[in-house]
Formats: C-alpha cells, structure tokens, sequence
C-alpha cells in the first residue's frame, strides 16, 4: 500500500462511502426492478424494460459515483484486502431488505451473516495493525 | 425456478469477477502510466463493459427474483476474487486473509440458500 491522501481522500473512507452508495442502489435496483418486471414477459430477463423506472436511473448514478470511488480505493489497496472488506454490503443489505422491503431472514440467513461478519473482522484486523503502525 | 435462473446468475458472476480484474490492473497501471495510456484505457474500457454486462443480466435477475436472494451469489466472488488477486495480479495472501474471505464467501452463500 503506497502513501495514503486523509480525511475524504482517505482511500479507506472512500472505502466506506462506496458501501454506502452500493448499498442504496441495490435496494433503488430492485424496487425499480420489481415495479417494471410485469412489462414484457421476454424482454424483462433482460433488465432492458427497468430503464423506464426512474428509481433504476437514481440507481445507475450511484453506481457511477460507487464506480469512481472504488476505482480511487483500487489504486491504493490490495484488491485482496479491499473487495473482502467491501463486501460488508452483504450483511447490510439482508439486514436493509428485512427492515425497509420487509423481506424476511431465517435463522440459517443469520448464521451467514455471522460469517461474514468473522471473515470482515479476520479480513480487517491486519490492515487495522498495519494502520497502527504507519 | 426457470431455467434463466440457473444459466445468467454464473454470467454476471463471471463478469463481475472479470470487471474487478481488469479495473484492479488498470489502476495499477495508471498510477505509473498516467489515464491517457493506450493499455489503462484499454483494461479500463474492458472492465467497465464487463461491470455492465453485469449490471443489466442483475437487472433481469431482480425483475424476478428477491434481491436477498440474487445479490450473495456474489459472495462467491470473494474468494474468486482473492486467489485471481493473488495469481494474475501477484498480489500477497497470507493464511488469514485467505480464511476471512472464505468466511465472507461461505457467510453469503449461507445467506443466500435461505
């Protein structure tokens, strides 16, 4: 890992941002997914028929913002180290979709969040030691 | 379950796999080359057209299906991901980063067959 910018520039606070973003424009994707899925049986495997939401564009601009931010995080941090942590998203996504969408989590579901919680925290803990030592 | 089911969710994992890649070397490359290069353009452009193949077969998968159930097939990426970083990009993976990420990938899998 080379010389780190701070504060925004940070590439471990871009890190977080971009979960952030990832995370609002999955649950964006799939309402407007959802809303337009009725609209051609063949074309909506296809994801075409979801541009007509508004909700899929808001979505497609985060990604963007989302894209630009991990490309910023790329250049600084090991892909090993960073994509393992940007998956943070799957535990908050299961967990956004139960409390917005109403989805529903079964106890095997939070199992697998729980290990992917023990791999972020196995993942983590170098580059928090690391980071001491800088 | 149809059959599209079984045949785009190891698409969009192999795109977003192959996207991760080409974005990860293109980066590496830009900070010695500069963004006006011919090859970080080059990987650039293949990582941003692999990320939206991706993008629209996910698209089609959410029309149809939860999006707790579709997105941690991705977490199979993880692992994916970790040892393609350690092969093609000769990137450095001791033991315990090799576990977290097969604690991330099995976590979601976990999640996902629920």
């Amino acid at each position: 890992m080379r010389d780190r910018p701070s504060g925004f520039t940070n590439p471990w606070f871009q890190l977080g941002f971009g979960v952030v973003c990832v995370l609002v424009y999955e649950l964006l994707q799939k309402r407007g997914a959802s809303e337009t899925a009725n609209l051609s049986e063949v074309w909506s495997w296809t994801g075409i028929t979801a541009l007509v939401s508004p909700l899929v564009w808001l979505a497609m601009a985060l990604m963007i913002i989302s894209l630009v931010s991990w490309l910023y995080v790329l250049r600084y941090i090991p892909l090993s180290i960073a994509f393992p942590l940007s998956r943070a998203v799957d535990v908050l996504i299961p967990l956004s979709c139960w409390a917005i969408l109403g989805e529903n989590i079964s106890s095997r579901r939070w199992c697998g969040i729980a290990l992917v919680v023990i791999g972020l925290m196995l993942t983590a803990k170098p580059v928090a030691q690391l980071e001491e030592k800088l | 379950m149809s059959w599209p089911v079984f045949f785009l969710i190891p698409i969009a994992l192999m795109a977003f796999v192959a996207g991760q890649l080409f974005l990860k070397h293109a980066m590496e490359s830009s900070a010695a080359k500069g963004f006006r290069d011919a090859q970080v353009i080059s990987f650039l452009g293949c990582g941003i057209f692999s990320m939206t193949i991706h993008f629209f077969v996910t698209l089609g998968l959410l029309g149809h299906l939860d999006l707790s159930y579709v997105y941690p097939f991705q977490g199979l990426s993880v692992i994916i991901i970790s040892l393609a970083a350690a092969v093609v990009l000769r990137e450095k993976l001791n033991l315990r980063l090799t576990l977290g990420a097969l604690f991330i990938s099995v976590g979601i899998v976990l999640v996902s067959l629920s």
